[in-house]
């Protein structure tokens, strides 16, 4: 009975330490790209696309690179490993995941917010008059 | 209006049902009883003919309604029109309220035949109450003209232009115009998995409430032993059915979103997960308490939180509360449904766990009295480490919340989070459920044990070093292929016994034997896959991960959607596949499905990324310089930027052109008024040359500044730009192994199957 008692315990224990411990490590904080520019590590920075500069996807390298602004009004590139994602020209709002490198903001995921989409609004009911 | 009255009166008579069976359960009154059972038909019949008007109404494209004209159109195909039935919030309220009626008329009979009925439907009917409460809240019958008064609302004449219109208030003259057409299905959402994947998850959902009204009339009737066995089939049938809705979810993924994969981590999907690896955790302690009488709270607390980590998902994924820290849109759906889902949580987890510590001191204690080496403590340990899969997860999930409690700031956590955490746990559950099957209740003797761990000890080693050989070297990969090798032979090894024994008792066997199987699939597709973009001019045979592709052209397809075919060789078997883009709503955003073929051993998926169009009339110029084109020189002057209101933005570009020596300045524009940029060219007098924008960076520093113009109309004699021709770039993958993933959920599925067969016999035996 005791020894069942302590193997359970150690296990709880042992998988409540390691757990935690994972939970630090691989939260991913969000913040602007001043603060993203001074540590070294992923983040992520929530922005607007910038739509009246380029944007362009290389073929070459699977990459897709365009200029992004933060709530700060930062305006930084960044590089997207993979293609522009679904529902990009719709988005209210992006979320780029990565970390800085030689000045650009090297991105290896991008969430896009579109409430417009599926949120009715004025200017959608007039096209559908 | 007609469809929210019923509504109303259908969340009435659920209440009032509520009420009766706690009084029945009181005083055991029949004449009461029978009034309890017709409120809650009547709240059934409610839900019933509110959805039959939705889909009249959406079939009918009645987009008077604000939903009807939120999610569907007149171009949709039957299916498709159909599942717009719960493709926002309040309908797939609706559908998860109208499958909750229906299944509680079958527990009605269920219970009533068992003596439960007063308690179960007193608690089932309290659930089915807070589900329409949902759409008492959010109304799925809107008028449309409550969200667009001003658009739609008008007093006065009406004018002889406007044909669709509905009178408001006539004695005020008051009208509405009403749409001819609706917004339409999201584009990602017009699949037939749409149709299916949807209706299956919440009749999942709909199961985890039985588990938990079972404890809590269980409790209710101080009935802390025999509930297990009527609740048991219940908890089988809740496990197969959410099961199947997830890993459709993921199938559909993996087929047609084209994500790549059947799993991301993403909060939606988790939240579905969560319950039902409690509901597996609750199935295999039941099992034990049918045994031998332990682990009778465990039951209770296990089968409780079902449900309450159904309501705490939703709360996840429908209050908005996650933020932007999910790949899934969520509208935010008002303060109040916010505070109504948490105030739920808050109800069902005091009265279920105040229930519990009410009765903490009656229940029975049975003094555990099994061996370490024995089957009651391989289940405690195999739900153990499916609870603590769960809280990982759970805690993973709601990271956003943890974080801005704890530091204020929020953050997700990494999909890296959830595989270095549930990995350990999948190697300890594939082993114990091997060995759980090789061990006796209460007490094993150590040496049968060894004996019978001999041969699937060498099978799972022998397979084990076959997979190294065939490229599987991770570490942790190794560990978790030997203990799922292990956990399938011992149970197929077990199963064939139990087979030749009692063929209706081989549900557990073939449902490990899944898992098993799944687990392999998991590591073979997920691990080892193989990833390549690749460019395919067309005409053009490339060779990638030992395909051989040869991108032929495109045509177009229904509604919209191009193909694009590429022919694939391998081994001189040759395959044609056609990954999908088209470009969706006004803004033109580009919408992109993959196509696979599908090998015994292997899918090859095809994720297409673009399609480049030669651009060789194109010229780039940084500002302040000049670029020579089929003898003009062209100078990139300078811009200027204008942003009012009316017109948005406003850039006007100052280019200068000379050609025969003539100098002339000219002006492309490009307008930008919300969504997608306008551009307008700007001509060159008296040639028909023509100069557009296709992008330009506005940069304040000379160096970065520059624009790229579109020339058109010059008589192109270089052959060079007309021999170019377009290319298809594309992801391609290779996915080993990815068929083990679905035969293991067949297995698993059959397992549960024969298992809910077998337990009802039980019950039904007396």
């Amino acid at each position: 009975m005791n020894l069942k008692v302590l193997v359970a315990s150690i296990i709880i224990v042992g998988a409540l330490i390691f757990g935690a411990s994972t939970f630090i490590e691989s939260n991913i904080e969000y913040m602007d790209f001043a603060k993203a520019q001074s540590v070294n590590k992923k983040v992520q920075v929530k922005g607007k696309w910038v739509k009246e500069k380029e944007s362009q996807f290389d073929a070459a390298k699977a990459q897709f690179t365009f200029y992004m602004v933060d709530d700060n009004d930062q305006e930084v590139k960044v590089v997207l490993d993979g293609a522009k994602p679904n529902n990009f020209e719709m988005a209210t709002e992006v979320v780029a995941k990565g970390r800085f490198k030689d000045g650009y903001f090297h991105a290896n995921e991008l969430l896009t917010k579109c409430p417009s989409k599926y949120e009715g609004n004025g200017e959608a009911v007039k096209k559908t008059l | 209006m007609f469809g929210a009255a019923i509504i109303k009166i259908a969340f009435a008579a659920s209440i009032l049902s509520t009420i009766l069976y706690f009084i029945v359960h009181k005083n055991s009154s029949e004449q009461v009883k029978r009034f309890a059972r017709l409120f809650y038909e009547l709240a059934v019949a409610g839900v019933v003919t509110a959805s039959v008007m939705m889909i009249y109404f959406i079939l009918n494209h009645q987009f008077q309604y604000y939903y009807v004209w939120n999610y569907s159109s007149t171009d949709l195909p039957l299916p498709l029109l159909v599942s717009t039935f719960y493709a926002g919030q309040e309908g797939s309220f609706m559908l998860w309220a109208l499958y909750t009626g229906i299944i509680g008329l079958v527990l009605l009979r269920y219970t009533s035949k068992r003596g439960y009925e007063a308690e179960f439907m007193a608690v089932f009917s309290a659930i089915f109450s807070f589900l329409i409460l949902m759409l008492v809240v959010k109304n799925p019958f809107k008028p449309i003209w409550e969200q667009f008064s001003s658009e739609l609302l008008h007093v006065g004449e009406i004018p002889s232009t406007v044909t669709n219109f509905i009178w408001v208030d006539q004695a005020r003259s008051l009208w509405a115009q009403i749409p001819t057409e609706g917004k339409g299905l999201n584009a990602l959402l017009q699949n037939y998995w749409m149709v299916i994947h949807p209706q299956i998850l919440f009749s999942g959902f709909t199961s985890m409430s039985i588990p938990f009204a079972y404890a809590v009339s269980a409790m209710l009737k101080k009935d802390y032993v025999s509930w297990i066995k009527v609740a048991t089939p219940w908890s089988v049938f809740g496990a197969m059915m959410l099961g199947t809705g997830i890993i459709l979810g993921g199938y559909w993924a993996y087929e047609t979103l084209g994500w790549g994969g059947y799993w991301g981590w993403d909060p939606v999907e988790n939240s579905s997960l969560v319950p039902w690896l409690v509901c597996l955790a609750s199935i295999h302690t039941m099992l034990a308490q049918r045994k031998n009488g332990t682990y009778i709270k465990t039951n209770f607390v296990l089968s409780m939180f079902c449900f309450i980590l159904v309501l705490y998902s939703t709360f996840l994924t429908r209050s908005g509360v996650l933020g932007e820290t999910s790949v899934h849109s969520f509208v935010d759906p008002g303060m109040w449904v916010y505070w109504l889902l948490l105030f739920v949580i808050a109800l069902f987890s005091a009265l279920g766990f105040g229930l519990l510590f009410s009765r903490w001191k009656e229940m029975p204690v049975v003094p555990v009295e099994h061996s370490l080496v024995s089957r009651e403590f391989a289940l405690f340990l195999g739900a153990s480490s499916l609870v603590f899969a769960a809280i990982f997860i759970v805690i993973g999930t709601s990271s956003p919340i943890i974080t801005n409690i704890l530091k204020g700031k929020i953050s997700a956590v990494d999909p890296s989070f959830y595989v270095t955490t549930t990995l350990p746990l999948g190697i300890a559950i594939a082993l114990l459920s091997g060995i759980g099957q090789l061990l006796w209740w209460q007490n094993s003797k150590t040496d049968a044990l060894l004996k019978q761990l001999l041969l699937p000890v060498i099978l799972s080693a022998a397979l084990t070093v076959i997979t190294f050989f065939m490229g599987a070297i991770h570490p942790m990969m190794i560990i978790f292929i030997f203990a799922s090798s292990f956990a399938l032979f011992t149970n197929v090894i077990m199963g064939i016994k139990i087979v030749q024994g009692n063929p209706r008792m081989a549900g557990g066997s073939l449902a490990h034997i899944g898992i098993a199987i799944m687990f392999l699939g998991f590591v073979a597709s997920a691990k080892y896959d193989d990833v390549k973009t690749v460019n395919l001019e067309q005409g053009k045979q490339v060779e990638a991960l030992g395909y051989k592709m040869t991108y032929v052209g495109y045509q177009p397809l229904e509604r919209g959607r191009f193909g694009f075919n590429v022919e694939v060789e391998k081994n001189g078997q040759k395959f044609v596949v056609t990954p999908v883009m088209f470009k969706e709503g006004d803004e033109g955003s580009l919408i992109r499905n993959p196509d696979i073929i599908n090998l015994i051993t292997k899918d090859f998926y095809v994720s297409p990324l673009s399609l480049e169009v030669p651009e060789g009339n194109e010229v780039t110029i940084f500002k302040g310089k000049t670029e020579t084109y089929e003898g003009m020189d062209i100078k990139y002057l300078d811009y200027t930027f204008t942003q009012t209101k009316e017109q948005g933005n406003y850039l006007v570009m100052d280019i200068e052109v000379t050609k025969d020596g003539k100098k002339e300045i000219i002006h492309p524009t490009m307008s930008n008024k919300g969504g997608q940029p306008v551009y307008k060219e700007a001509l060159l007098s008296n040639t028909g040359i023509s100069f557009e924008i296709k992008s330009m960076n506005p940069s304040k520093n000379d160096d970065e500044a520059k624009v790229t113009l579109t020339i058109n109309g010059v008589n192109n004699s270089s052959a060079s730009h007309a021999s170019k021709k377009e290319t298809l770039v594309v992801e391609a993958s290779v996915k080993p192994y990815i068929n083990l993933v679905w035969i293991g959920t067949v297995a698993l599925i059959g397992g549960f199957l024969i298992t809910i067969v077998r337990r009802i016999k039980e019950v039904s035996k007396k």
